[in-house]
C-alpha cells in the first residue's frame, strides 16, 4: 500500500514516500520516485490513483515553473499550496476529477521557516507540523504525536522518520519496501538515503 | 430440501440449528436449576446453556440483518464496536490497558464501560467487539476455571483457559459472534497473554493490541517496548498508548483503566481521563513525564524557524 | 417446550419480528435511594398507539426495571423476569438481591443472542448493602453498575442533560467548594421531571403520561419528603425495610 511521510523540523522539512508502483497484486516497479521537486524550496509527495497521480504532478510542476520564468521568484510554500489546492478542488468539481493526495513540503525563503501542508484529491488542505497519508498514517500520526518535535536537529528528525517507516514495516501487512527521501532547507533541495 | 447432506452436515446453519434445536429440547426450555441457585447459567457441567434461534433456515443472516455491523447505522440492534485495547508481557509481569467508550454509531453510548474482564484473581480478559459476548463468555470462562481448580487442586494455565475460550467461541462461528479479547495471566510458565477471537484464532505473544484503535496503539507501544521494562515504565507505556488511541481515533477515549499482572495476580493500577492526560497528565504516579501527553504541550515554545543569526 | 425449529416448512423471504415503540426511559441512584422513570407514550413511526403503556415496572420492594424499545418484547421479557423472581422467591423465601437480578438478566438476554430481544433494560434499586443501584444493559445482555443512564428515544437528549447535572460534567466548582457525590432524593426528582419535559418538548416520540419510581433503602430519610409529594403512591408490598413509591405526572400531549 502506498506510504507518504513528511515531517518539520529547525529549519527544514522531511519528505518521504515509498518507491513502489503496483497494479493489482503486481508490483510494477521497485524504484519509483513518487516525491516532486517543484520550485528550488519545494518538494511535493504525490499518492493516489495510478495514471492521475503522475498526471497531475506534472500540471502542477509545470505550472509552478512557468510562474517562475514569468515572475522571476517563485511562489512562496503556502502561495503554492493555495494554488495546487484550488486546482485540485477545481478538479473535483469537473467531469474527470484526478484523485491525488499530497505532501507539499517547503522552505519559506523570505521567512526562514519550513512549511508542510497535508492535501487530499477532496481538495482539503491543513498546514501541520508533520503528515501522513495512506495506511501508514494510522500507525505513524500517534507515532508523531509521541516523538516529533518542530525544533529537532536534522539527525534527530530522520531518527523519527526512520521510527514511522519501521513501524509500518512492522505492522502494515502490505508494507512498502524501500523510501525516498527528501529534504528542503534552506540550501534547497536534496535527497538523502536512509 | 432436506436432503442428506444437510441432514448430517455439522458444520452449515441448518446442522448449527439442529444442534441448538437438540440443546433446547434437552433443556426443555427450564432446567430444574432455574428454581435455585444457579439462576441463568444452570449447571455448568453440563456444558454451554442453550440459545433460542429464529425458526428459519439461516438464523445467522437473520442476526446479520438486525444487528449492527458497523457498516449500516439503520438497523435496531446496536452492539458495541470501537474500542482500543492493548496487553503486553515483559520482565516485570503483563500491562493491561483499555479504554472506557462505548458507541452505537456516532453516539457515545458510554465512556464508563470496564473493558477488562476480572476472570478470577489470576486472570484478565479485554473486551472488543461485541460486550455481551465477551462479558458472558468471559464470565463463564471464569466458572470453568473454578471448576478446573476444583478438580485438578491447582489453578488453570492461561494457555488452556484461553484455549477452553478458543474452543467455545469456536464452536458458535458463522453464527455471528464477535470479539477480539486477550486473557492475560501468570501462571506456572510465568507472565502470558493469549489473543483469542471469535473467528477461531487464538496466538500466543508478548504484545498484542485489539480495536479500532489498535494501530495507533501500536504506533507508541513499538517503539517504546521491550523486555526490560521497569514496572513504572511499563505502567507509563500502557497509559500513553491508551492515550494515544483516544487522542487519534475518534471511536475510542474518554477513560483508560490500567492493570498490571504480577506473580501473585492481577493489580488494578488506575483510572485515568483521557482529556486530562492530554493537558496535565496522568497525574502524580509513577513514570509519569509530569507534563500533559498533548503535542502541543509537549512542544509548546518550540519552533522550527530558523532564522540567520545576523537578522534575528 | 414447543418445537422451535421446523426446517422443512416453506421459507418466508423476510422475517421481521421487530418495531421500534419509542419512548425514553431514565434512572438515577442516590446514597440510599434510586429513582426510575420512563414515559407513558407508546407509538409506532408516526402514529400514537397510546397514551398509557407503562415502561417502569416494580420487580420487587428492591428492584424496579425499566424496558424501552420494542414494546411487545419488553413486555414479554419483564413477564418472565417476574417468574423467575418467583421461583426464586418459592425456592428462597426472601427476593432476590439487586446484584443478582442484574446477573440474571444477563443471562436471560444473552439466551436469546441469536434472536434478540429488541429492548434496552434499565434496572434501579436498592442494594444489599443499602445503596441504590442503577444497572444498565445492551439487548444482548452486556451490562454495568453506574449511577445515572437514560434509554431510548431521547436518550441523546437526556443523557448530556444528566452529565451536566449529575455527574457536574463540564462544570468547575467554586473555589474553596466540592461537587457533592450524591444528590437529595428532591434535587433528582426534580432533575428527573426536568428531563422528561424538555424531552417532550423536542422529540416527538416522549409525552403523555410520567411514571417515577422511587426505591428508599431501609430506614432512609429520603422517604418522609415523598409522602406529601402531588401524584404519589405506595406500592410496598413487603415489611423487609425498602420502600417503593411511584410518583405519576401528565406531559404534553401533542
Amino acid at each position: 500500500m502506498e506510504t507518504s511521510f513528511a515531517l518539520t523540523g529547525k529549519g527544514y522539512v522531511i519528505v518521504a514516500a515509498d518507491t513502489t508502483s503496483a497494479r493489482s497484486i503486481v508490483k510494477m516497479k521497485v524504484d519509483e520516485d513518487k516525491i516532486k521537486t517543484l520550485s528550488p524550496h519545494l518538494l511535493m509527495a504525490y499518492s493516489g490513483e495510478p495514471g492521475d497521480t503522475v498526471q497531475f504532478a506534472e500540471y502542477v510542476e509545470r505550472n509552478i515553473r512557468l510562474y517562475q520564468i514569468r515572475n522571476i521568484y517563485p511562489l512562496r510554500p503556502s502561495a503554492a499550496a493555495s494554488w495546487i489546492r484550488r486546482s485540485l478542488a477545481e478538479s473535483l468539481r469537473s467531469r474527470k476529477p484526478y484523485s491525488v493526495n499530497l505532501l507539499l513540503g517547503g522552505y519559506d525563503t523570505a521567512t526562514f521557516d519550513p512549511h508542510l501542508y497535508w492535501i487530499d484529491y477532496l481538495g482539503t488542505i491543513s498546514e501541520v507540523p508533520f503528515a501522513a497519508h495512506g495506511y501508514g498514517a494510522y500507525f505513524a500520526l500517534s507515532l508523531l504525536d509521541r516523538y516529533h518535535d518542530p525544533s529537532a536537529s536534522l539527525e534527530e528528525g530522520l531518527a523519527t522518520l526512520k521510527r514511522c517507516i519501521d513501524e509500518v514495516s512492522k505492522r502494515l501487512v502490505v508494507s512498502p519496501g524501500k523510501y525516498k527521501v527528501k529534504i528542503v532547507d534552506k540550501d534547497g533541495v536534496r535527497e538523502v538515503e536512509l | 430440501m432436506n436432503t442428506f447432506a444437510t441432514k448430517f452436515s455439522t458444520t452449515s446453519a441448518v446442522g448449527q440449528l439442529r444442534k441448538a434445536q437438540k440443546l433446547a429440547a434437552e433443556e426443555d426450555e427450564f432446567s430444574d436449576a432455574a428454581w435455585g441457585s444457579e439462576a441463568g447459567f444452570g449447571n455448568v457441567a453440563k456444558g454451554a446453556p442453550s440459545f433460542t434461534v429464529p425458526a428459519i433456515p439461516d438464523p445467522a443472516a437473520f442476526l446479520r440483518l438486525h444487528t449492527d455491523d458497523h457498516a449500516d447505522p439503520s438497523c435496531r440492534i446496536k452492539i458495541q464496536h470501537g474500542t482500543t485495547t492493548l496487553a503486553f508481557r515483559f520482565q516485570g509481569g503483563v500491562i493491561v490497558a483499555v479504554d472506557s467508550r462505548a458507541t452505537a454509531g456516532s453516539y457515545i453510548a458510554s465512556g464508563t464501560v470496564k473493558k477488562v474482564i476480572e476472570i478470577n484473581p489470576y486472570l484478565l480478559g479485554t473486551m472488543a467487539g461485541g460486550a455481551a459476548d465477551c462479558q458472558y463468555w468471559e464470565t463463564y470462562l471464569g466458572m470453568h476455571c473454578r471448576l478446573h481448580e476444583l478438580r485438578n487442586r491447582e489453578r488453570i494455565s492461561v494457555s488452556a483457559a484461553s484455549k477452553y475460550l478458543s474452543n467455545l467461541v469456536y464452536s458458535y462461528k458463522g453464527m455471528g459472534l464477535s470479539m477480539g479479547t486477550m486473557i492475560c495471566g501468570w501462571d506456572k510458565t510465568g507472565p502470558a497473554v493469549f489473543y483469542v477471537d471469535s473467528d477461531g484464532t487464538r496466538l500466543k505473544g508478548d504484545l498484542f493490541s485489539v480495536g479500532s484503535g489498535s494501530t495507533f496503539a501500536y504506533g507508541v507501544l513499538d517503539q517504546g517496548y521491550h523486555w526490560d521494562l521497569t514496572d513504572a515504565e511499563a505502567q507509563e507505556l500502557g497509559r500513553r498508548s491508551i492515550y494515544a488511541a483516544g487522542h487519534r481515533d475518534a471511536f475510542s477515549g474518554n477513560t483508560c483503566n490500567l492493570y498490571h499482572v504480577k506473580e501473585d495476580g492481577w493489580h488494578f493500577i488506575g483510572n485515568y481521563d483521557v482529556s486530562k492526560m492530554h493537558y496535565d497528565g496522568p497525574g502524580n504516579v509513577p513514570g509519569a513525564p509530569g507534563h500533559g501527553y498533548g503535542y502541543d504541550i509537549r512542544v509548546e515554545g518550540r519552533s522550527s524557524a530558523n532564522p540567520p543569526e545576523a537578522s534575528s | 417446550m414447543p418445537d422451535m425449529v421446523s426446517i422443512a416448512q416453506p421459507i418466508q423471504q423476510s422475517f421481521n419480528p421487530y418495531t421500534e415503540n419509542g419512548g425514553t426511559i431514565l434512572a438515577i441512584a442516590g446514597a440510599d435511594f434510586s429513582v426510575i422513570a420512563g414515559d407513558t407514550r407508546q407509538s409506532e413511526g408516526y402514529n400514537i398507539q397510546t397514551r398509557y403503556a407503562p415502561k417502569v415496572f416494580r420487580l420487587t420492594d428492591k428492584a424496579v426495571l425499566a424496558v424501552n424499545g420494542f414494546a411487545a418484547d419488553g413486555n414479554m421479557f419483564v413477564k418472565k423476569v417476574r417468574q423467575r423472581l418467583e421461583w426464586y422467591r418459592h425456592a428462597h423465601a426472601k427476593d432476590m438481591p439487586i446484584r443478582a437480578i442484574a446477573r440474571l438478566i444477563q443471562t436471560m438476554l444473552y439466551a436469546r443472542r441469536f434472536f434478540p430481544y429488541y429492548v434496552y433494560n434499565i434496572l434501579g434499586g436498592i442494594e444489599e448493602d443499602g445503596t441504590g443501584a442503577v444497572y444498565s444493559f445492551d439487548p444482548v445482555g452486556s451490562y454495568e453498575r453506574e449511577a445515572c443512564r437514560a434509554a431510548g428515544a431521547a436518550q441523546s437528549l437526556v443523557q448530556p442533560f444528566l452529565d451536566n447535572q449529575i455527574y457536574f460534567k463540564n462544570q468547575t466548582p467554586a473555589p474553596g467548594t466540592s461537587f457533592p457525590a450524591h444528590l437529595p432524593l428532591q434535587t433528582v426528582l426534580s432533575l428527573v421531571i426536568d428531563s422528561f419535559t424538555s424531552a417532550t418538548e423536542r422529540h416527538i416520540e416522549v409525552g403523555d403520561g410520567l411514571e417515577i419510581y422511587v426505591v428508599v433503602a431501609k430506614g432512609s430519610t429520603s422517604a418522609q419528603g415523598l409522602q406529601n409529594l402531588r401524584g404519589v403512591q405506595e406500592l410496598t408490598a413487603t415489611d423487609d425495610g425498602e420502600r417503593v413509591f411511584v410518583v405519576r405526572r401528565e406531559l404534553k400531549k401533542d
